[in-house]
């Protein structure tokens, strides 16, 4: 195969890291301008070389993109169009998590996100996909927070059973 | 002086006595070092009251046999799932979990648990026997060279992790400049903390270790149906004759698996230079040594040994800085001397001279600890590798629910949930995009480490940066750094061109005459 029918490389996803790790070096930076000198020193060379690094990368995919080996597509990065919707929902998911997980505890809001997750990524039959996450909210309550007593968050189930027992 | 052979023999007899807390210990520490985020330190902290209340000597052995089965237990969801249980596990998951995907998991568990084990045990021995001399080791390393250290472990992590090392060492740049978030060591002003208040200490590492590692494999994980494709998913659960098989193999890499338990020992004792900076050292020694380089990273058994032996040579290594002049080695030994602290046990010279049986004691401990693993090896062989079967639909939101709400157990702060959704999502970036979450990781780490260091060297030389070059050890590792920078590139343009040399040969040969 010749070099101009090879597919080109997709590297548009390829670019996200540098550019973000590039723009929180610049913040840094900017988040230091008013310290004294000797406070800004390692922050300074820290950036500098992160910055010089995407510097060389940008430089060498511009290269070859005007070489024609290199296109700003994404490639394979969101991962099969077939379950892409079923991830989506996923991470909202566990957004929502953080949103209740105050309220709820760690056992409802486990409990809740667990059941819901398996049902939105096809655990079929329904029951099934309740057992399952009931079970693993309550081993996980068993163990991390009656035997461990590890310091999770929480809610209305956990108070009520120090309530009770 | 070394301490005479027959008392040494009474400390690991009396060891063994021990064997009704370490049995537990072992226990909850293979659980523990299997969950991201319930690493050793995480687990002893949880279990502090439990610890204060026992009598020093058997909370001491509860927690190294404890911290030993942990570094153990971080090697299983590293191979099975491509997430280390701790730091030190990260480079397992280079050539482990490919050979999960290959079909060959109950072979690498096996790998790891003898190299895990072996190594743990020999460097245990060493170091009963080089105590005396290890423990002078801390006193050459200031912070000139702890800078050097650090960026060659970190050259190191990029040059090997990466494919590309320049991928390689933007992930390590851009970890080092997240790590250096939060309050500024002389001045106590924020910096890059886009104003949180949480977030004034630094960056939370727990939440970046679940967020980096565990959040984003769920998310990679939910690409597929099971963690090894139809092909290579294994039709019944390995026999116990397989298991057992698997792990006398596994004995035959025994020369592999001492060298780098040995220099696992070595870079522990260094203060600050843990687990996951030995064991990248140790793969990628191992990869420079071997007849087959080109293999590591593809699932090669040598990949798996080299960490697995290597962090776990370091625990033992770890407690040598803390014993020796009271320094800890990692954040493990810092747990440890806050418990000790508190029992008024003295460390430093005092200690060998005071209580020379808890010194030696305490290494006994870890080797007794090592072998009362030995039993644990053959169920865990042939029952964890049936985790890789388990449909992701269950597996990744198992994943997300556990060890997203272990990102609260350390400050209990629910913002540090959040905080490993985002390196949860910086890790799914760099997966999917070639580069390392490893080298993010370990530049989170040594971020605030390095620039601790570096300041101090500055500050003792009036802001002149040669004091950077001005000691022959910190040269020595300079000179190192730069080797392990250009010689992976040179070493493979030579093989590139040896290849290319010996076509044109054979192409000659192959002409007709």
């Amino acid at each position: 195969m010749s070099e101009k029918d090879r597919p080109k490389k997709p590297v548009g996803a390829d670019l996200i890291l540098p550019a973000c790790a590039a723009a929180y070096a610049l913040y840094y930076v900017w988040s230091v301008h008013e310290f004294p000198l000797e406070a800004q020193l390692s922050g300074a060379i820290l950036a500098g070389m992160l910055l010089l690094l995407v510097a060389i990368y940008f430089v060498r995919v511009a290269l070859g993109f005007l070489a024609g080996r290199y296109s700003l597509g994404l490639g394979d990065f969101v991962g099969p169009p077939a379950s892409l919707i079923g991830r989506g929902i996923f991470f909202l998911l566990m957004l929502g998590t953080l949103a209740v997980v105050p309220w709820l505890g760690f056992t409802l809001t486990t409990f809740a996100f667990l059941s819901v997750s398996f049902l939105v990524l096809g655990v079929r039959p329904v029951s099934r996909a309740l057992a399952v996450a009931g079970t693993g909210a309550l081993t996980g309550w068993l163990f991390f927070i009656v035997l461990l007593d590890t310091n999770f968050p929480e809610g209305p189930f956990e108070r009520l059973v120090q309530a009770v027992f | 002086m070394l301490y005479e052979l027959d008392t040494l023999a009474g400390l690991i007899g009396h060891a063994f006595s021990l064997w009704w807390i370490m049995i537990p210990a072992i226990a909850v520490g293979l659980v523990a070092g299997a969950v991201p985020g319930f690493a050793a330190h995480n687990t002893i902290i949880i279990l502090l009251p439990l610890t204060l209340a026992l009598d020093v000597e058997v909370a001491l052995v509860f927690m190294v046999a404890l911290y030993c089965a942990s570094h153990l237990g971080g090697g299983v969801p590293a191979i099975l799932v491509n997430i280390p249980g701790t730091g030190g596990a990260a480079a397992t998951t280079l050539d482990g979990y490919p050979m999960t995907k290959k079909g060959q998991a109950v072979r690498a568990l096996a790998l790891c648990f003898v190299a895990s084990v072996l190594g743990g045990l020999i460097s245990a021995i060493v170091t009963l026997f080089a105590l005396p001399v290890l423990s002078q080791v801390g006193y050459y390393i200031h912070s000139v060279e702890l800078v050097v250290v650090m960026l060659f472990g970190l050259a190191l992590i990029a040059s090997i992790a990466a494919k590309d090392m320049l991928k390689g060492l933007i992930a390590g740049a851009f970890g080092l400049m997240l790590g250096a978030m939060g309050a500024d060591h002389i001045y106590a002003t924020p910096r890059g903390t886009f104003g949180f208040l949480e977030l004034f200490d630094g960056v939370p590492l727990v939440p970046a270790l679940i967020g980096l590692f565990a959040i984003s494999e769920a998310f990679v994980m939910l690409e597929q149906k099971t963690v090894v494709s139809d092909s290579d998913r294994p039709t019944a659960p390995p026999s116990w004759g397989e298991s057992s098989r698997e792990i006398f193999n596994a004995f035959r890499h025994w020369w592999q698996i001492t060298w780098t338990a040995i220099l696992g020992l070595v870079i522990g004792v260094l203060p600050g230079a843990g687990a996951s900076i030995a064991s990248f050292v140790a793969y990628q020694q191992s990869q420079f040594f071997s007849k087959t380089p080109e293999l590591f990273g593809t699932g090669h058994p040598q990949g798996v040994i080299a960490p697995e032996s290597a962090n776990n040579g370091v625990t033992t290594g770890t407690l040598v800085p803390l014993l020796a002049i009271g320094v800890p080695g990692g954040s493990t030994a810092a747990v440890m001397m806050i418990v000790l602290q508190f029992h008024g046990v003295p460390f430093g010279p005092r200690l060998f001279v005071e209580q020379p049986e808890l010194a030696y004691g305490v290494i006994a401990a870890m080797a007794v600890s090592y072998i009362l693993m030995i039993p644990f090896m053959f169920p865990m062989v042939r029952y964890m590798s049936r985790v890789t079967v388990i449909s992701t639909v269950y597996l990744a939101p198992f994943i997300v629910a556990f060890t997203l709400v272990g990102a609260f157990v350390p400050r209990g702060f629910l913002f540090d949930m959040s905080v490993a959704v985002a390196f949860g999502i910086i890790g799914y970036v760099a997966r999917k995009t070639g580069y390392h979450v490893a080298a993010i990781l370990i530049g989170v780490i040594l971020g605030p480490l390095i620039e601790r260091s570096f300041l101090l060297a500055m500050r003792i030389s009036n802001n002149d940066p040669m004091v950077l070059f001005s000691s022959n050890i910190g040269n020595l590792l300079w000179v190192l750094l730069v080797l392990s920078l250009a010689l992976p590139p040179a070493t493979s343009w030579w093989r590139r061109r040896g290849e290319r040399t010996n076509e044109i040969q054979k192409g000659f040969g192959d002409e007709p005459r």
